[in-house]
Parts: structure tokens; C-alpha cells; sequence
């Protein structure tokens, strides 16, 4: 009788240790302001990372061995988290459970910090790292006109272009972003490509990713090109669904008898397809599959109102309840220093996203590889703020990205898939915005 | 059936009626940590998804959430924006039920009975009906894509155009409307099948030999002697396989979230309700639609057990 009383009594303590637990975990952190304090400047600081490709994570844990030998009186102990479960995990850790340092996805930024978990950088992190940072750095790491994170490198998003088959097939190419395809051109090199091909394609877009954020950083720029935006002044519809996003979607969808579907992910290596809409990180394959003077980087096709782009990619912040912030800042001035930062993009092939890097980045300047598309990583502007100037654009910092992104590349892959353009957006927008009216604008 | 049956012609069983107390207590000491994990795993996080389904909540939000009653469940079944993709995955699920449910258990019973039989190497067969079931989903999924890729090298496409010599084009088996649900339900039965046959294999073996000969002797056909002993004798297993296929085919997931995400498969015919709920918490942080979800998906697989048993228990009555 005795020990089923006890048993019983730790029963209704692990129930409620465990109704505390959910509890916990669903309303971590009830105030928005940043409990982050500098502390001494010393000890030991945790840093989460996304697990990249082997030769990111080399680079990551040599620049956090050197930082810990030039460093002497503080350890930065590093932990790398799967990649597909990274953001999952940073949104459901309670911010005092999460580390000093963190990496995030650049549209996740806006999310993070209007539900607290970032400190503002500039406390911490050195005026000089924050003015070598790209435009296109602060426009990513920004939210609410405070700066929350900086990257390591940008990213970079065109058309690949196989040289030879393109001449093969007579076809003319733009060599500027200026001189982009318009829709029409672009559908009859597609056509005239597939016919040259014996595989009857011409095109590769990473079709069975398009529902995911592939979607969303590959083919927003399509509707922005247009004159349609994913939101505007935290409204979807009217620009989501606007004649203009239609009418470019409608183009997209048309391009589906030449694109090949690339199962196996070596269409445009083996020749299957001339081009292939696809981003800085396939540079390293593709210049060795078809030879680097071979490979061509063209701009995505001017849909309205001139060529744009994708840009952003991981980026660094830190943690909103750190107790050593001065030391996680000291961190981050280590990590984004020039040769930090050129191990990491010498690894992936991103182009680097600090002032000075980047200028030194052969690949992305005049007469490299990606010149062309280093050139349009020059000319970038946030997604609030398209000018017609701008090519590269960033994501929206916004705490309802998650249902912006979800929402456009369900609609996009099901445009591809055959429904009606004007429904499947529309239905998106609608989507869009009762979650913003649901949770009042997301305004703080 | 058959261990109670010795237990009660046990002579020792009238002994430990007498001592019930202590028994009792055994018995709850025994259950104790299935009991325990039952009520913190299953129990506890479904009162609390009845809880987060009446709020309007996300996904670790700074701001506190609000009850709003049952604006999710009346959102889910009257707001087109809502109800749309929720009503068209509650439709494939029953769809994919309604095939699943018959067509697999069939195939289980026929497979079944074939392999009962003394055939030479009758054991190579068995392997080789079970080998998908042993086979993860993930990887299932994987061979499939490959089989009903859209383009000409698509195993399915190009087997197709060989046979009819040219006639048939290469068809988008996953993407278009109409056949993704039913090449999901393909290859469901084909990973699916050789589990229940097992079950049905195991229930066939319990039958005496000796009904078969009697039946012989009074001159029964084979098929006389399937309708007349063998399917009431795996009778209450056949009940059991329904059971277990009807909830196993309702709560489809990992095949669809494959195909969907990896496969580029027809996101809107091909959504499972199961689907749409981890869509909703870990695409767009919304906790209170999951839940809603979660909770209608739970109230309709416990109606159809319901429902199943009653009326497969009354069939046994009489």
C-alpha cells in the first residue's frame, strides 16, 4: 500500500512536471524586451549551428578553434543541428534555454526577434564589423530598424546557361542583366532549346523543391519582376494576386513541357537541359561538369518592370537571455573578420557577405565566374522597398514569413501542377491575411 | 480465447479469486508503466491539443494567446480559405480509406491463402510478399518517385510506351489531379499488403486440418471449402485486419509528406488531414490549427472504430 502511494504520488508529479513542460514550451517568454546582459567578457559561451555541407562545418569549427586559442579566457563550445530540423528547433527552445550565439535563416530573423529571442547586435558586436557589413547584410539581419544579425555570406540566384548548346542552337543570351530575356524570349529559347536536345527539355528549376523555401527565394522574384510583391504594407492581397503576379505566373506555369524533372539531379550536368534557374551553390558542380569557361550566369527573364532576384542566407544573432553578451559579441567580431569569412565562401562558393571579402572575391567580380550575378548582389533592396533600380531582393522581415513563404510555394508548386494562377494566389493572399489579422499585423 | 479457457479450468484459479486484493494491486502495479505512458504521451498532450484548438495561438509567441472558443473548427468547416485544403484532405483520406480498407485486406486474404499451401520454397514467396513491409516508408517512397516520374525515363512511362509501342505518352503519374491519390494508394497497398497477410497466414494456420478433409469426404469444391471454413475460421482475424487497416489508412502520413516535399506530388489531392496538421505547427507555427485538426481526426477514427466494432460484433452475435 505504501509504495503504490508513493508511486502514485510520482505519478501526479511527472504529470504535472510534464503539463509544466508543454506549458513552458508553448509561451516561452512573455515580455519582448532583451533580458541579454554583456557579463564579464569571459568563460564559456554556446554557439548553435545549422550542419551544412562538410566543408561548411570544417570551416565553422576552425574559425571557433582559432577564436579559442587567440582567446584564451573564453571557450566557445559549438554544437551543429541537422539542417531540416534547425529553425524547428530554435522556435520551439524557450529563449533562456537558447544559446549565446546563434545561426538562423535570414527570413527567419523577423520571427525571432518580435518573439524575443535576439539581443540587438550593436550592443555587442564592433561599429566597425556592422559598417563592413553589405547593404544587403543589414537589410536581411534588420527588423523593426534594429539590427539583429549579420551574415557570413549572401547568396545569389540566376540562370545557368550551358554556352555550347546555347550556340549550338543559335540562340542569343543577355550579357547583362539590363539586356534580361523578356517572358517571350525566354519561351522560344526554351522552345528552340528542347527541340535541339534529344531529351526534349531545356530547362531545370528544381521542380520537386518548389513547394518548399526554394519556391519562395527562386520564383518570388518572378512576381516581383513583374510588379507584384509577396506583401505589401502587411497586406497580401492585391499585390500577391495583382493582374501583374498573375500574368507571370501564368508564364511560369507555361515553361512545364521543357523543364526536365531531374530526379536524379544531374539534368544540366549531363547535358539533359541547357539551362537551369538555380543558385550560387551549384556553381562548384556545374563549372566542373561542363567546364567553368563553358558555364554561363545569365539574369532571370524581366517580367515587367526590369530583372530581379533572389537574395539572404544564414545569418548570425544573439541569443536574447545571454548572460555573456560581450564575449558572444567578441565571438561574432572574430567570426566575420576577413579570413574567417573567405575560409566559409572558399568552402561553399557564396559570395561573401562583409564589404571587404566580397571586393576580394574573384568568382564575383569583373571577369569571375558569377560576375554577373556579384554585380546584381551590388544593386539590392528588402522586399518593403523594391525600387526599379534594385535586382537582388530580400525576403521580408516579418514574423509571419512562416505563413508568407508556406503559402506561396504551396500555390506556386500547385501553379506548376496545373491549377488556375489567379485561384491558387489569390486563396494564398486570403491565406496570408487572416494570419496577419489574426495575430494583429504582427506589430509589437 | 484459449488462455482464458485453461486459466479458468485451472484448479488453482478459485484459490486466487479469494485472494483478489493483492492480485488487483499486482495487476495495476504491472500496468503501472504502460498506464504511465499511455496518460503522459497520449493522454496529457490530447487534453491540452482540446485546449490549444479553442485558443488563438503560435508556435512559441511572445504575446499571451487568446481563447477564442471554436473559431478554428468553424474556420475548418465554413471558411473557404480554410475548409478548402481542410475538406479536400478529409475527402482523400475517406477516399483513401475506402479503397485501402477492402482492396488491401483482399489482397492480404488471397496472398494468404495462396501461400498457405505445401508448395516447394513456399517460404522464398513469403519473404518476398513481406520484404516492403520491412522496407521503411521513406525509402518506399524514394523507389516510387522513381517508378512514376513524369518524364520519358520514368520506370512506369517508359514500360508503358514499350508495351503499347509507342502509343502511350508519358503521363505526370504525381502531379496531375487526377492520378496522384490513386499512385499514392498504389504503392500504400504494395508497402502495406504483406503486413495483414502475415496476420491472415497466422490465423489461417489455426485451422484444423481435419475440417478441410471432412469437407473433402462430403465432396465440398475448394471454394465451398473458402466460403464454408476457411473464412469463418480466420474470421475474427479478418475483423482485427479491417481494424487495424481502417485506423493505420487514417492516419497516412510519411508516404504523402515525401511525395509532397520531395517528389513534387499534387500537394492539394494528395494532403492527408495528418498531413495538413504538422503543415500548420511546423510550416506556419500554427499551434491552435493543428490542434483543431488533430482533435477532428481523433473524433473521426474513434466514430468508425465505433461504428466497425458494433456492427462486426453483432454479426458474431448472430
Amino acid at each position: 500500500m505504501k509504495s503504490t502511494r508513493t508511486t502514485h504520488r510520482l505519478a501526479a508529479c511527472v504529470a504535472v512536471a510534464s503539463v509544466a513542460l508543454v506549458a513552458g514550451c508553448s509561451t516561452s517568454g512573455s515580455s519582448s524586451s532583451s533580458s541579454a546582459s554583456a557579463g564579464s567578457g569571459k568563460g564559456t559561451i554556446s554557439i548553435w549551428a545549422h550542419s551544412g555541407q562538410p566543408g561548411e562545418n570544417a570551416a565553422l569549427e576552425a574559425a571557433v578553434a582559432g577564436f579559442n586559442k587567440s582567446h584564451p579566457t573564453i571557450h566557445a563550445n559549438l554544437r551543429l543541428i541537422s539542417a531540416d530540423t534547425y529553425t524547428t528547433t530554435v522556435t520551439n527552445t524557450p529563449k533562456s534555454q537558447l544559446p549565446d550565439v546563434l545561426e538562423m535563416d535570414g527570413p527567419t530573423v523577423g520571427a525571432f526577434a518580435y518573439n524575443a529571442k535576439l539581443a540587438p547586435l550593436k550592443q555587442f558586436v564592433s561599429a566597425s564589423v556592422v559598417s563592413n557589413a553589405t547593404a544587403g547584410a543589414i537589410a536581411e539581419g534588420t527588423s523593426n530598424n534594429t539590427l539583429y544579425a549579420l551574415p557570413m555570406y549572401d547568396s545569389a540566384l540566376g540562370l545557368y546557361a550551358n554556352k555550347k548548346m546555347l550556340d549550338a542552337a543559335g540562340v542569343k543570351y543577355p550579357t547583362s542583366t539590363a539586356d534580361a530575356w523578356t517572358p517571350a524570349e525566354f519561351l522560344k529559347a526554351l522552345q528552340v532549346l528542347a527541340k535541339a536536345n534529344k531529351s526534349g527539355k531545356s530547362l531545370d528549376i528544381d521542380e520537386s523543391s518548389l513547394n518548399q523555401e526554394w519556391g519562395t527565394y527562386g520564383f518570388s522574384p518572378v512576381i516581383q519582376s513583374a510588379g507584384g510583391n509577396l506583401i505589401q504594407n502587411g497586406k497580401a492581397t492585391g499585390v500577391l494576386n495583382s493582374a501583374a503576379s498573375i500574368k507571370a505566373m501564368t508564364e511560369f506555369a507555361s515553361w512545364k513541357p521543357y523543364v526536365d524533372p531531374n530526379a536524379d539531379g544531374n539534368a544540366f550536368q549531363d547535358g539533359r537541359v541547357a539551362l537551369s534557374w538555380s543558385g550560387h551553390w551549384e556553381y562548384p558542380v556545374y563549372s566542373k561538369a561542363i567546364g567553368a569557361s563553358n558555364l554561363l550566369d545569365l539574369p532571370l527573364p524581366n517580367f515587367g518592370t526590369g530583372s530581379k532576384t533572389g537574395a539572404g542566407s544564414w545569418t548570425w544573432g544573439i541569443g536574447a537571455a545571454t548572460k555573456d553578451g560581450s564575449a558572444a559579441g567578441q565571438f561574432l567580431d572574430y567570426l566575420l573578420d576577413d579570413q574567417n569569412v573567405t575560409a566559409m565562401t572558399n568552402a561553399d562558393g557564396a559570395p561573401p557577405a562583409t564589404k571587404t571579402a566580397f571586393a576580394a572575391d574573384k568568382l564575383y567580380q569583373p571577369g569571375g565566374g558569377l560576375a554577373l550575378w556579384g554585380q546584381n548582389l551590388q544593386h539590392t533592396c528588402p522586399a518593403s522597398a523594391i525600387t526599379s533600380t534594385c535586382v537582388a531582393i530580400y525576403r521580408p522581415v516579418t514574423a509571419g514569413y512562416p505563413t508568407i513563404t508556406s503559402n506561396f510555394a504551396t500555390a506556386l508548386a500547385a501553379i506548376f501542377n496545373g491549377a488556375d494562377p489567379k485561384t491558387a494566389l489569390t486563396n494564398a493572399a486570403k491565406a496570408i491575411d487572416q494570419n496577419f489579422s489574426d495575430n494583429n499585423g504582427y506589430q509589437q | 480465447m484459449t488462455t482464458l479457457m485453461t486459466a479458468d479450468g485451472n484448479p488453482r484459479s478459485t484459490k486466487r479469486r479469494s485472494q483478489r486484493r493483492p492480485d488487483t494491486w499486482a495487476g495495476i502495479g504491472m500496468s503501472f508503466p504502460a498506464l504511465l505512458g499511455l496518460v503522459l504521451f497520449i493522454a496529457i498532450p490530447f487534453v491540452y491539443a482540446i485546449i490549444f484548438s479553442l485558443q488563438n495561438i503560435q508556435v512559441s509567441q511572445a504575446h499571451p494567446a487568446k481563447f477564442w472558443g471554436l473559431t478554428e473548427y468553424v474556420r475548418l468547416f465554413t471558411n473557404p480559405i480554410d475548409s478548402g485544403p481542410f475538406l479536400r484532405a478529409m475527402l482523400n483520406n475517406f477516399v483513401f480509406a475506402a479503397v485501402v480498407i477492402p482492396v488491401q485486406t483482399g489482397l492480404a486474404l488471397a496472398l494468404a491463402v495462396l501461400l498457405n499451401r505445401k508448395l516447394k520454397g513456399v517460404k522464398i514467396y513469403r519473404t518476398f510478399f513481406f520484404m516492403p513491409v520491412v522496407f521503411p516508408m521513406a525509402l518506399v517512397a524514394v523507389i516510387w518517385r522513381l517508378i512514376l516520374d513524369r518524364s520519358s525515363q520514368g520506370l512506369l512511362n517508359s514500360a508503358l510506351n514499350a508495351v503499347t509501342f509507342g502509343h502511350v505518352q508519358p503521363h505526370d503519374w504525381l502531379g496531375s489531379s487526377s492520378t496522384a491519390l490513386a499512385s499514392v494508394i498504389l504503392l500504400s497497398i504494395w508497402q502495406g499488403v504483406g503486413f495483414q497477410m502475415i496476420i491472415v497466414l497466422a490465423g489461417l494456420q489455426e485451422i484444423p486440418q481435419e475440417r478441410y478433409e471432412a469437407a473433402s469426404l462430403d465432396r465440398a469444391g475448394a471454394w465451398q471449402q473458402f466460403i464454408h471454413i476457411t473464412v469463418p475460421g480466420i474470421r475474427n482475424t479478418l475483423i482485427f485486419v479491417v481494424l487495424l487497416t481502417t485506423i493505420l489508412s487514417f492516419r497516412v502520413y510519411d508516404q504523402v509528406y515525401i511525395l509532397i516535399n520531395t517528389a513534387g506530388a499534387n500537394q492539394n489531392a494528395t494532403q492527408t488531414m495528418l498531413f495538413q496538421a504538422t503543415n500548420a505547427v511546423f510550416n506556419e507555427n500554427d499551434l491552435g490549427q493543428a490542434s483543431a485538426i488533430s482533435v477532428i481526426l481523433f473524433v473521426i477514427v474513434v466514430i468508425i472504430t465505433v461504428v466497425q466494432r458494433a456492427v462486426l460484433r453483432q454479426r458474431n452475435e448472430s
